[in-house]
């Protein structure tokens, strides 16, 4: 029998061993927030009895860590990310594999991703930086450390948005659900509790190398899906609307006869660039998961 | 007798996989307002006191299911006595499978207890 939450806590993360470990925290979340919500009560009714003795009757009505650990595990095999299960099956010839990619919801995810990383790289790398910055300058004032609180408390929160992103358009498992802050905590345990978790810091180089990634990304990717199109536009643009390519110098036109090649490199740079963008979906969503989940 | 036991517990388990669902679909149905999981766990309790039809902490995961597959929504409230809620309500899609759903409950409830009660007519 647990004598408290934390043991509780400890012995279904136990049971879950080698599931996702998003799906550890959500169900980790999920139990502390209504285990701690029943223990308020029960202490309210009855102030006179002990938190350990207060805590097994709730226990008890909420189950035992090996039947809730297979619950998640039962509902999980059930409810994928978004786009995890939406893959094209890779099979036909090497052609119809390289062109599919263009009818892979899971390459679009990305390809977005991609360009709204231009967004979330500013707003989330910006402000990791310099409201990092600030806080910490604030320091040597007494008012600091509530600030310096605040600011890893929203850094929290922006890793539990980016996981949500992350889920949605790379089909990478995340936190569904916030991580538990128990307010029975005093603002000077919070902090420390805070500062000694390591996945506050590596959510806050996370969001800090958003800035640089998001604009290499988006830029990057916007660069190669402009470029795949006006290559298979180039006849129409240079011939109709008179729209030079410039690719051999400034305000010059491709020669005639070099057109159908240059339309036929764009037709095969476009499902290219959907390639790179899944490839880059793919490692970033491992990334984002060993940063922005509590191990 | 821990034969027995355990019977009824898988029995219990297997009925309770699938009604779960419809429940926690009715209970929101009925709701005035969204509500967080604790208190749709305690309304749980007070209309199920002898024999708990499902374990509290086995809620949360259905109710996520309940959410990704479009028949509720949620968002997240903070609270003046604790930690932030998250708060279910049923969506337009959630009370049309609900209405379905009591549809197949009724006829397969009308059928078992038919047959319980002993009506074998070919």
């Amino acid at each position: 029998m647990c004598r408290d939450i934390r043991e509780y806590l400890a012995k279904i993360e136990k049971e879950l061993k080698g599931c996702d470990p998003a799906l550890i925290q959500d169900a980790l979340s999920d139990a502390e927030g209504h285990l701690r919500m029943a223990l308020g009560e029960a202490l309210l009714a009855k102030p006179s009895i002990s938190e350990t003795e207060a805590i097994a009757p709730i226990i008890e009505k909420y189950g035992h860590p090996e039947e809730i650990a297979s619950a998640y595990r039962a509902i999980e095999s059930r409810t994928s990310p978004a786009l995890s299960v939406s893959r094209v099956k890779e099979t036909g010839s090497s052609w119809a594999r390289f062109f599919g990619v263009l009818a892979e919801p899971k390459a679009w995810g990305a390809f977005f991703y991609m360009l709204l990383s231009l967004v979330t790289g500013i707003v989330f790398g910006g402000w990791a930086i310099f409201a990092g910055i600030i806080s910490l300058c604030t320091l040597v004032f007494i008012i600091g450390i509530p600030i310096v609180g605040l600011f890893l408390l929203s850094i929290r929160g922006i890793a539990f948005l980016e996981g949500r992103i992350v889920e949605a358009l790379l089909g990478i498992r995340m936190p569904r659900r916030s991580l538990f802050l128990d307010t029975n905590l005093s603002w000077k345990e919070m902090f420390m509790a805070f500062i000694k978790e390591s996945l506050t810091w590596k959510s806050l180089l996370y969001a800090a190398l958003q800035f640089p990634l998001g604009l290499i990304y988006s830029f990057g990717i916007f660069l190669l899906f402009a470029l795949s199109l006006s290559f298979i536009g180039s006849p129409v643009l240079e011939l109709v609307f008179h729209l030079p390519l410039e690719l051999f110098g400034p305000e010059a036109f491709t020669p005639v006869w070099l057109l159908p090649f240059v339309s036929i490199a764009g037709f095969f740079l476009l499902p290219l660039t959907f390639h790179l963008a899944r490839w880059v979906g793919k490692v970033h969503g491992k990334y984002a998961k060993s940063m922005l989940v509590r191990a | 007798m821990a034969y027995t036991t355990d019977a009824n517990k898988k029995f219990q388990k297997e009925l309770n996989s699938g009604s779960a669902s419809l429940v926690l679909l009715s209970i929101l149905a009925h709701a005035d307002e969204p509500m967080y999981g604790y208190r749709i766990a305690k309304i749980m309790e007070v209309n199920d006191e002898s024999v708990p039809m499902m374990k509290q902490g086995a809620l949360y995961p259905v109710l996520r299911s309940l959410e990704s597959s479009g028949l509720l929504e949620s968002h997240i409230d903070p609270s003046v006595s604790g930690p932030p809620r998250r708060y279910y309500k049923i969506t337009k899609s959630g009370l049309e499978t609900l209405k379905s759903w009591t549809k197949i409950w009724d006829q397969t409830k009308a059928f078992v207890d038919g047959i319980l009660k002993g009506k074998t007519d070919v």
